[in-house]
Parts: structure tokens; sequence; C-alpha cells
């Protein structure tokens, strides 16, 4: 790909279709982690992951291995876990507390700030051979929304708040729906052989495969019956700058996937009348209808099933899973473990739905190593002519969540910004309401 | 702790751990063959079967995983018949074709515990699954398991399964380890 190769070839929402080149190229995949991962606000943790001073966490933006870390004033920092002596990671673990750490390599140490303090045997130094307040990992921007943590390592993004846009709207309803929330202890990691974006465009959009592909997973979790007949009436596909919310209003489909009468009884006795009173009937319908999400550019989650992941590129093939189970802080101890183990039941390597997924999306990616194959197209017209006005959803709208239309518009605004050369030349797709939702 | 551990660790007898590795072999054999039913027979009504998480830490920072956080398995006999039914509906398309498996089980040593019909068995899993075309996976774990006498017949009451990947290599779990 040359540089000016213009993005917007590679896909076509008139049409439907996407060019199979962007699962495999290496040099679109180089340029994505210029174009999207570099630019993108990522997420590093969830604020229950690191409560206390000292507490650290081990990520990766792209693949740019970062460290979140809580600071003495509550603040959390994020810098680059790389030793700017050598190189070398200058922490290997996943999480924990640590007042600082130290490179292995030749004992240069930072603190829980990733500012560079003492180096080992600093004697051989000599006066004026390096200023550290000059040679400490790079920090990223952070910020947070309703106890994500979010971090950029683009000066020029826009703030998290105008990232995210209006799809706080629908956010609001998994993450303040009764207080605060907090993730499970844990985090399950895996690999999967499949490139980064099949995992989110299936989050983001694709309740079509749930049908026919978790057929055998859902009937395990649901005493042997399967889906009902997809229902296209009021149902839809929500899109703000990227991000999709799919996503029915009958209430109750992925808590039943979820497999625990408990938690559907508490949804039904207790978060929904809160959704009601704080955000309206729509949204307490929303919630926990079959649904499925994907904040752009590599989050993912599923409200009423509460699994939360992060798929991390590792190359055009290989992507690695994180996944968290996300409850809220006030539910009673039984109510959290229920959701958890029926969440683990469903959606880790060995859950009953997910451990179909990671297949389909191996083979999406292994095919495209043919020449004639990956010059094919890819189909994403469903659904094309379906878009409306809705007087109170925001964002791009389409009726009928059996749809391929926030897979279309996550493309799109990929290509604006593997396009891009600068944050205004991104466009806002969008009308933004500009509510505040929020209390 | 050493005086404490063997003091409550007592070897079991020869015959007692031929019979226990008879037992996780014919198990072996049942996961390999998809023998499913015959392989929930094998355990207890109250069996919990657990693989925890697993997360790197340094060595200050050590904590043991719990039940109550995020688990591969963490299953009751409801949840392990809930993953057996799922490959008998016939609509379970990632295992047709099936998935070739090969359990091996080693290592084995038998304990005895306080109480006369449970025992404490350690074994090595390892598991070589093949799929697809040419898919090949490599799993190797450390199994805790205490096995309980029923009836005269030796049952599967609690297995615990370490995994030695931190980040699991394979993108599924679709074999009991």
């Amino acid at each position: 790909m040359s540089n000016n190769t213009d993005y917007h070839q590679f896909i076509d929402n008139k049409e439907g279709w996407v060019d199979r080149r962007i699962f495999w190229e290496e040099e679109i995949y180089e340029r994505e982690l210029k174009q999207i991962f570099a630019k993108s606000w990522q997420f590093i943790a969830h604020d229950s992951m690191i409560p206390n001073a000292n507490d650290f966490y081990t990520t990766y933006m792209g693949e740019d291995g970062v460290i979140g870390a809580r600071q003495k004033d509550g603040s959390v920092k994020v810098f680059l876990n790389s030793c700017p002596h050598r190189g070398n990671k200058f922490c290997f673990a996943d999480e924990g507390n640590t007042r600082s750490f130290i490179c292995n390599y030749h004992g240069w140490s930072f603190g829980i700030d990733g500012k560079l303090g003492a180096l080992a045997n600093e004697h051989v130094y000599d006066e004026g051979d390096i200023d550290k307040d000059k040679w400490s990992p790079k920090q990223a921007r952070v910020e947070t929304y309703k106890g994500l943590i979010f971090a950029t390592f683009d000066e020029q993004a826009p703030s998290l708040e105008e990232w995210l846009g209006d799809f706080t709207w629908y956010l609001d309803m998994m993450f303040d729906n009764d207080g605060e929330t907090e993730f499970i202890n844990g985090g399950i990691k895996s690999y999967v052989n499949a490139n980064w974006k099949f995992g989110v465009e299936n989050f983001i959009g694709d309740a079509y495969h749930a049908l026919w592909n978790h057929d055998s997973g859902l009937k395990a979790m649901n005493n042997g019956e399967g889906f009902g007949p997809a229902v296209t009436e009021n149902s839809f596909h929500a899109s703000v700058n990227g991000h999709g919310w799919e996503f029915g209003t009958d209430g109750y489909a992925d808590v039943v996937i979820n497999g625990s009468e408990k938690w559907l009884n508490y949804v039904r006795d207790i978060i929904k009348p809160k959704i009601k009173d704080k955000y309206g009937e729509l949204r307490s319908n929303i919630f926990g209808s079959l649904a499925s999400v994907s904040i752009f550019p590599n989050i993912s989650f599923l409200p009423g099933i509460q699994t939360f992941r992060v798929w991390l590129p590792r190359g055009p093939k290989k992507l690695e899973l994180r996944i968290f189970t996300i409850v809220n802080k006030n539910m009673p101890e039984d109510i959290k473990q229920e959701i958890n183990n029926g969440c683990m039941m469903t959606f880790n390597p060995a859950g009953v739905l997910e451990m179909d997924d990671g297949e389909n999306w191996e083979g999406n990616t292994a095919v495209n190593k043919g020449y004639i194959t990956r010059q094919e197209k890819l189909h994403y017209g469903c659904g094309i002519t379906r878009q409306i006005d809705h007087e109170e959803l925001p964002g791009i709208i389409y009726k009928g969540q059996f749809n391929d239309a926030n897979q279309r518009h996550f493309y799109t605004r990929w290509a604006d910004l593997m396009n891009a050369e600068s944050w205004s030349d991104v466009p806002t797709r969008y009308t933004p309401r500009h509510t505040k939702t929020t209390k | 702790m050493t005086h404490l551990s063997e003091k409550s660790a007592v070897a079991a007898s020869m015959e007692l751990t031929f019979e226990v590795e008879r037992f996780l072999y014919k198990e072996a054999r049942l996961l390999d063959t998809e023998e499913f039913k015959a392989w929930l027979d094998m355990l207890t009504e109250d069996i919990h079967y657990w693989m925890p998480y697993r997360y790197q830490r340094y060595r200050k920072n050590h904590v043991e995983p719990t039940v109550n956080d995020q688990s591969y398995y963490n299953d009751d006999m409801h949840n392990l018949k809930r993953r057996v039914l799922r490959n008998e509906t016939g609509t379970c398309w990632s295992e047709d074709p099936a998935t070739r498996s090969s359990h091996v089980v080693s290592n084995i040593e038998v304990e005895n515990t306080d109480k006369p019909d449970e025992y404490k068995v350690y074994s090595l899993i390892t598991v070589n699954r093949n799929m697809n075309e040419d898919e090949e996976h490599l799993m190797v774990g450390h199994r805790t398991d205490i096995l309980r006498r029923v009836d005269g017949q030796l049952k599967l009451a609690k297995r615990k399964i370490i995994l030695d990947q931190n980040i699991f290599m394979n993108k599924s779990l679709n074999v009991f380890l």
C-alpha cells in the first residue's frame, strides 16, 4: 500500500462488501498500528482491578506494552513498559502491587509514576551523561468513563467524552444502572489465530450468527431450548463513531443465556426498575435483551451475560483475547457469583458459546492465505436499506438487529482513521444530540 | 511445614494405587472416545470440577486463586451435564468433524486422607489435541483430585487443574482435562 492509498477502497457501503485483504495483509496491519491503535482511546483496566496506591496492571495498546498504575493521589498513569536504556520490558508480571519497577538488564528503576529513578551502579555514569528527567518511558493521556480507564498516545486526539460521543447514552445503562461496577477477580487470556477485527465486528452487530452457530450452546444453557424464530421487529443497530450496539427490546434473552435464574430475577426486580427510573422505559427494555456491543476499536461486552473483553492485535493473523466479568459493586455476593459462573460457562475458551466463535474467526482468517481467495469480497449487505430516524435512539439507527449495519459503520470509521493525516480529516458521521445523560 | 504434611499424607498401599491408576486410565480413555455419559458416571453427584484462571505475579505478590475468581471450569454436576448436552444436540457444528484427543496421565501419587473412603490423588495430565485439517495443540497441567469410594466403586469427587500456560495458547478448551 502506498502512502496515498485510499482505505475506503476496501469497503463499499452502497454495494455492501468488505475487501478480504484487510484481514491478512501485513502492510495494512502496520498501518492499523499507526492509524488506529496509536490514535484511538484504548481500554487499559477497570478501576476495580487496581484499587490501591501502587497497584498495577500490564496490557497492550496495539502492540505497545504498557503499565497502568494507581498513584498515591488516586489517579492512574499509563506508560510504556520498555526501559529507555536498551528497551527490555521492565515489568514481566501481569498485575500486582509495587513501589517501583526495576529492569532486569542493568537495574534501572522506575517509580509507580513511571519516572526514571535510581540506576544500579550509578557511579559508572559521569556527571552530565544522563538527564534523568528526559529519559523516562513515554506517558499516555489517561481518562476514565464510569470505572473504565482509557489511554491514548495521541496528544491531538479528541477527549474521551468526544470519542465516545452519544454512545454514552447506551453505555450508561451498562456501567451505571445501579451505581458503580466492578470486575470479578481474575482475567482469562487466550490466543486466537484470527484477525482482531473479526472478534470486534462479531460483537458490534452480528446477532445473526447466534441463531445458527450458537444453537448447541444456547440449548446447553437453556434446558435444551434453542433460540426462538428471529424477530426483526422492535430491534435495532445503533452506531456512533464506529462504536456499535445491536439490541432487541424483548428484555431477557441475554440474561437467559447466562443461565442463572437468580440473576434473571435480580434483573427483573432490581436492575430494570432502576434503569426505568433513571433512563426511561426504552432502555430498561433494551438491557438484558439479545444484544452485543463493541467500543471502537477493540473492546466488547454483552449486557446481561456480563462478559467484557478486549481484543489485542498480535499481527494480522492472531489476537490475544482478555476476558473479564462485570458486576455491580452493590450486588449481593451470591448474585456476583451466579453471574460469574454463568459468564464463565458461556464466554471463556471453555465456554459453551465462546468455543464455537474462535473456530469461525480462525477459519475466516486462514482462508485468505489463498491468493485468489483474498481477491474475493465478503458480503456485508444485510439490512442495507433499513436506516431510520428514531426519536429516542441516538446515533445512526437501523431497524432489525439481524443486520450488517454496525459492521459497515465500523469499517467506515476504520477507513476514516486509516486515511486521516490529522483529526480534522476524521468526519463525524452521525448527528450528535449533545444530550447529557449522566447524573 | 514438612513435618505436618508428612504426618497427614500417608502414601496409599500398592493395591489402592493400582486401583486409582486403573480408574484414571479408564477416565482418560472415555474422554478420548467421547463417551461423556459414561464419564459422568465416574463422578460423584457433588463433583467440583475446577480449573482456575492464571496470572503471573511477582513472588512478593503471590495469591492463590479462589472459586470466586474467574475460572475456565468451576462446574458442579449440573454444569458438566450442560457441556455434555451441547455435544449431543446435533447442532454442535465445531465438533463435526470430531476433535481427536489423547489424554496421557502420569506422575500419579495416591495419599490416604482423614476420611477412610476418600483419597487424595496428584497427577500430571498431558492432552494432545488434533482438530480440523492440521491443528495440533498441547495442554499440560497438574491435577489434584479427591477420589471417593461409593458403594465399592471409586468416583471422582473433586478436581483442581492448574495448567502451565499463563495465556491459554489455544482458541478453545473443548476437552476435559
